[in-house]
């Protein structure tokens, strides 16, 4: 039996079909240093220029011999090509991502322009997908967006859009289905583009911040808009933090898969959503890949991922970019042999 | 006319059920019917903020709630505080405070900050994002008793012990307190911070612990 392409395995996961073993890949940022390093560029640039952003995403993946791809790395692509600005922290030591540094301030003052789509890094976000389709057609590409409520909080200052839930009801709605249009026609423009997934990230919406009650008004019904219009490639629901809570709800939503971070009691999810759904998780990137020295640790934790029912071991948020390479071995190793095995909803050939 | 325990009720209510004109009224009242002020921001508003943390960790009140209560808060203390009479022997505390370098995480610093403005200190507040340097030149600028900092990403705390280092080369009487939900006690001492707390509801009594173990220290008691 001839091997599968990192591509093809992905592919099929999403269809749950039978697999020669886990595929090892995310839909979290997936850069590491010792890729940047090769590149010889400094973090700051790998956020700007297309050809470095789409060799360091294909130099991680086949650093650690992992199935999948995903660019861009920062959050701040959508919101800077709205004219919020971006501060790409060119002259800090160490790794600092870009971040937005002009938020609109009020309801009234929010514009959407509606060109956004070729502002900014837009442009050169699908440049770098060209780039890896053409130089990697054997791994699997991701892309991802920012669920409604996060992207959001990207465009206006967090705090107002929260208060904003309670005490302007109706005019939060509106801004954040005028939102919610801008994630679908991104995740449209990302379908056409070709990539193998899309991940919907709505990482700031879980029950640290909001109550299940809101959740189920306010950012399930939008989200599974998006859901609903992402038709011709799957698509993942992934959401960070506390998510025990609303992962019935998440599963409503009607993605593909689901993905969760280390909050979630995976052992019980499966009990609540049985088998047949997707789950991708849920192991804390930073603790795991950055800062445990012991591989036997690492090992625990992947595997654990793995017995809770994981159909694909996801981290729960981005690599963090300094990761121990021999942890990343560990990681990518134990997905690949442990990940023999069947998992609940994907069945091993 | 309403006895000072409705209205410290009144204010406690206000500040629960984030109703900020309420709260405005209530301190009005309390200022009117000769009531302390300072017994109106503690027995009343801050009364009210212990609720809502409460509330908070039982899961009744989320983030936005929270939000919504300081607001309240805010509304009151606006009307109360300049009629705080300041003792002239006491020195009124002082802190600067903001989230470090690359962590646009403010919702926690902002409630930190909400304690420090409620128990009468000099608050400068930074924002988000600050550049490391700022918290330096900031601090020996106003020459605040405390340097407060909020980090909510492991990483981004790293740039918390450049400041530290920093300031106590320039400075080294200035006290620092860390925060944010990476950091612990450990890493706190680590770094080389003063102190530490884990919640708003704590930060403002380990900062009054902090200064007074300088105190001391200064006056010779400890070694
Ligand atoms: C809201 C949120 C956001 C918002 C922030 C908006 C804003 N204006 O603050 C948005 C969506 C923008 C965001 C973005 C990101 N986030 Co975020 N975010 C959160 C979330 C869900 C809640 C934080 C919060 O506000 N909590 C509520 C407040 C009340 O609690 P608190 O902040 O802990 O503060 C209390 C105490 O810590 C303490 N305290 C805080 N500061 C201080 C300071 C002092 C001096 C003292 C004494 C005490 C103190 O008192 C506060 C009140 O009691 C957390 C998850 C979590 N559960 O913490 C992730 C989290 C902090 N984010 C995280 C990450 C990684 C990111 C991103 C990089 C996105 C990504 N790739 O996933 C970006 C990067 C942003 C940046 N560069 O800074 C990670 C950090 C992981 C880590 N350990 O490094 C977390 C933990 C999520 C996770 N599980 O992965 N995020």
């Amino acid at each position: 039996m001839s091997e599968f392409t990192g591509k093809q395995r992905v592919q099929k996961l999403f269809k749950r079909e039978p697999l020669d073993r886990m595929p090892c890949f995310s839909g979290q940022g997936t850069v590491v240093i010792q890729a940047i390093e090769k590149m010889g560029a400094p973090f700051a640039k790998i956020h700007t220029d297309a050809k470095l952003m789409a060799e360091s995403a294909i130099t991680s993946a086949r650093l650690f011999n992992m199935d999948g791809v995903v660019v861009p790395y920062d959050m701040a692509t959508v919101a800077e090509a709205m004219g919020r600005g971006i501060s790409l922290y060119e002259n800090a030591e160490g790794i600092i991502y870009p971040t937005v540094p002009d938020k609109w301030k009020t309801l009234e003052e929010i514009d959407i322009p509606k060109d956004y789509m070729t502002q900014g890094r837009l442009p050169l976000v699908d440049e770098a997908f060209k780039i890896i389709k053409k130089e990697a057609p054997d791994l699997a590409v991701g892309a991802w967006v920012l669920g409604p409520f996060t992207l959001a909080g990207q465009i206006m200052e967090l705090d107002i859009l929260l208060k904003g839930l309670k005490k302007k009801k109706d005019e939060i709605a509106v801004f954040l289905d005028q939102v919610t249009q801008v994630t679908i026609d991104l995740c449209k423009h990302y379908q056409e583009l070709g990539v193998d997934f899309i991940s919907v990230r709505e990482m700031g919406s879980g029950t640290d911040l909001l109550s299940p009650r809101m959740w189920k008004t306010l950012i399930g019904p939008n989200l599974k808009k998006v859901f609903d219009s992402i038709t011709d490639v799957p698509c993942v629901n992934h959401i960070c933090g506390s998510t025990d809570m609303i992962i019935e709800m998440m599963h409503e939503c009607g993605a593909d898969a689901l993905s969760v971070d280390q909050k979630n009691n995976v052992a019980e999810t499966r009990k609540k959503l049985g088998n047949d759904v997707l789950i991708f998780g849920n192991f804390d990137p930073y603790n795991t890949l950055t800062q445990l020295e012991d591989q036997a640790q690492v090992e625990a934790i992947i595997k654990k991922c793995i017995d809770d029912g994981q159909d694909a071991v996801w981290p729960g948020c981005d690599i963090w970019p300094d990761v121990r390479p021999e942890n990343m071995e560990t990681y990518t190793k134990t997905v690949r042999e442990y990940g023999k095995k069947p998992s609940p909803a994907v069945g091993r050939l | 006319m309403a006895t000072h325990e409705e209205i410290l009720a009144k204010l406690k209510e206000a500040v629960v059920e984030y109703e900020e004109d309420d709260c405005a009224e209530a301190a009005q009242e309390a200022l009117d019917a000769g009531m302390d002020p300072m017994v109106a921001v503690m027995d009343g508003l801050a009364a009210g903020m212990e609720k809502v943390g409460v509330l908070f960790d039982t899961n009744e009140y989320f983030v936005p709630e929270v939000l919504m209560c300081a607001d309240a808060l805010y509304k009151g203390l606006d009307i109360l505080r300049p009629h705080i009479k300041l003792d002239a022997d006491v020195p009124k505390a002082s802190v600067v405070i903001g989230s470090v370098q690359g962590d646009v995480h403010d919702i926690g610093k902002n409630l930190v900050k909400m304690m420090f403005d409620v128990a009468g200190w000099d608050v400068h507040d930074l924002g988000r994002d600050v550049p490391l340097e700022t918290f330096v030149e900031k601090q020996l600028d106003v020459k605040s008793d405390v340097l407060a900092m909020s980090a909510m990403m492991t990483t981004t705390m790293m740039g918390m012990k450049k400041v530290i280092a920093m300031v106590k080369e320039k400075n080294p009487d200035c006290l620092i307190m860390l925060g944010g939900a990476p950091v612990t006690r450990d890493v706190a001492n680590l770094f080389g911070a003063d102190g530490y707390a884990e919640s708003a509801g704590n930060a403002v009594s380990e900062g009054i612990k902090m200064i007074g173990r300088l105190r001391e220290y200064q006056k010779g008691d400890i070694k």
